[in-house]
């Protein structure tokens, strides 16, 4: 049985916008990382918010470990790390695991043993400040330990890496590969192409809310090419022409 | 279960750590103290010449007059604390994005809503409740006796800020906080404060007009109004008494300062339901 099946998924947020996710179908099986792409606006995180159950699709199906996305049960097996993540700004990082790890309803025993381990990952460990005081980073990687807190069988994660620095990534990409080795599915919403190029075994790249290309990473990406000349070639007509800079530009170098 | 008491549970910690609930606690309970001890010391004065041209001012009339003033600060601050309360419990997780990954957790949004009311509400009772206990013990200042009082008033104020903070709750939810506080200020303190006094003065035989009295009557009951205790009518025949006059000439104030009785309450009691359903509601259809 797959982790998580999407099919035919649309969804929008006003009455007469055009549909931000439009029609997207897509299985992902237990040890499998799948890479979501898509330039800014593509549907990207409405996918992956509505796989977590935080909103609803207006037409289609998702099945969460053969369960609804809005079934407690199944949201159990599910680590989402969203992007730009933030907490109660008052409390701290150690606090903030205690409190998620209370809601996944694990035992105090197993709290005391996993929560040190998770914000030594994080490197939080010695952390004793209020979440409104981290930086951008500090909440990027606590958002990536509140998702593994849980033991998820299914990890979310939505631009894990936007805000980390080279050490903080590459520590990102160790855990996926770990993950993926002991069965858990990872679904990965990135724009950094050669990191998804890297570690996903599948990958769909959307556009307006449509999945435009979707296959193995050797059926996306042909031999001797990139993942990035797929996607540039894919959106280059479609976008607007960006290499013409503003005129000020120019007139400040000639001053 | 679980999910319910880990919300409540750091809902009230993040609470405790917010400087504005903290403020608000300082400046009342410091406004207390400063109530009593000025009283009591305008009262030293005023015993200490009894020719300077004052009215007779016994120590029961000073304490009456500290009731009053009590009943005042602790509706203020009450207001305060559960705007301050009402405007941050919910809103905050929701506007940051702190709900996005509390709401992937395997916790319903009833468990988390339940919670949430259930911090505010423990919260707004404890603060109250630290304020009255201070005011019951700096009443011994002036030799006690009507402690009982404050205690009647203290559970009608905090009955009345919890729908406050339920309103408050609720809106904040669909809109913005500083708008949804100053909606529920306009709706609760403003519109339900008028109906609550014009069905005063229908009590009270004032308003003598039959449809009149029958609109007021129906929107009376329409609207969430607040529960009064029957301090300020016992209030006014004590403070007429002390100073010298006829329990009867208190009689009209009195007639238009009654307190709630078993349907207000039972109203009251509606209210919280309907506002706690609101609450879930909202933030059961909120996509975060």
């Amino acid at each position: 049985m797959a982790v998580v099946s999407v099919k035919d998924l649309r969804k929008r947020y006003r009455a007469g916008d055009p549909w931000a996710v439009d029609g997207v179908t897509f299985e992902l099986e237990a040890g499998e990382a799948f890479g979501l792409l898509g330039p800014n606006g593509a549907g990207k995180t409405s996918v992956v918010k509505m796989i977590a159950g935080l909103i609803h699709p207006d037409v289609g199906s998702i099945s969460l470990f053969g369960s609804h996305p809005g079934n407690p049960a199944a949201r159990a097996q599910l680590g989402f790390a969203p992007e730009d993540p933030d907490f109660p700004k008052f409390l701290r990082a150690s606090e903030i695991l205690d409190y998620f790890a209370s809601l996944l309803g694990l035992d105090e025993a197993e709290r005391k043993r996993r929560i040190p381990e998770t914000l030594a990952f994080a490197g939080l460990d010695a952390e004793r400040r209020q979440i409104r005081q981290f930086s951008k980073g500090m909440k990027q990687r606590l958002g990536i330990a509140q998702a593994i807190l849980g033991r998820p069988k299914l990890l979310i994660l939505d631009e894990p890496t936007a805000d980390l620095d080279p050490l903080g990534r590459r520590d990102v990409r160790a855990l996926i590969e770990r993950l993926k080795q002991s069965g858990v599915a990872i679904l990965l919403n990135s724009h950094l192409l050669s990191e998804v190029e890297l570690v996903c075994d599948t990958v769909a790249i959307m556009g307006k809310g449509r999945v435009l290309k979707e296959g193995t990473m050797e059926e996306v990406v042909p031999e001797g090419r990139n993942l990035e000349d797929v996607f540039v070639e894919l959106f280059q007509a479609a976008s607007p022409k960006r290499d013409q800079l503003p005129s000020f530009i120019d007139e400040g170098q000639s001053r | 279960m679980n999910g319910t008491a880990a919300v409540a549970r750091y809902t009230l910690l993040e609470l405790s750590r917010r400087r504005v609930l903290l403020v608000f606690f300082l400046v009342g309970s410091l406004g207390i103290v400063g109530l009593g001890v000025g009283l009591r010391i305008l009262y030293s004065l005023f015993e200490s010449n009894p020719n300077g041209g004052f009215n007779p001012v016994t120590n029961q009339f000073v304490e009456l007059q500290f009731v009053s003033l009590i009943r005042s600060a602790l509706g203020t601050f009450g207001l305060l604390i559960a705007y301050g309360i009402g405007m941050t419990a919910i809103y905050h997780d929701l506007d940051s994005g702190a709900a996005t990954s509390i709401f992937s957790k395997p916790v319903s949004r009833f468990a988390f809503s339940v919670g949430k009311i259930l911090a505010g509400v423990a919260a707004l009772v404890v603060i109250v409740g630290l304020l009255a206990v201070e005011a019951r013990l700096v009443m011994l200042l002036f030799g006690g006796g009507y402690e009982d009082a404050i205690t009647e008033e203290v559970l009608a104020t905090v009955a009345n800020t919890l729908v406050v903070m339920l309103i408050v709750l609720a809106l904040s939810t669909w809109m913005n906080n500083i708008v949804a506080a100053v909606v529920a200020f306009v709706y609760y303190n403003v519109i339900t404060g008028v109906m609550t006094l014009l069905h005063s003065f229908v009590n009270s035989n004032l308003i003598e007009n039959g449809v009149a009295r029958a609109v007021i009557d129906v929107a009376y009951w329409l609207f969430p109004h607040p529960l009064t205790s029957s301090i300020p009518a016992a209030l006014v025949r004590a403070q007429v008494q002390a100073g010298g006059q006829s329990g009867q000439s208190s009689g009209p104030a009195a007639a238009v300062l009654q307190g709630s009785g078993p349907g207000d309450i039972a109203w009251w009691a509606f209210v919280m339901v309907f506002f706690a359903a609101v609450v879930y509601y909202s933030v059961r259809r909120r996509q975060v």
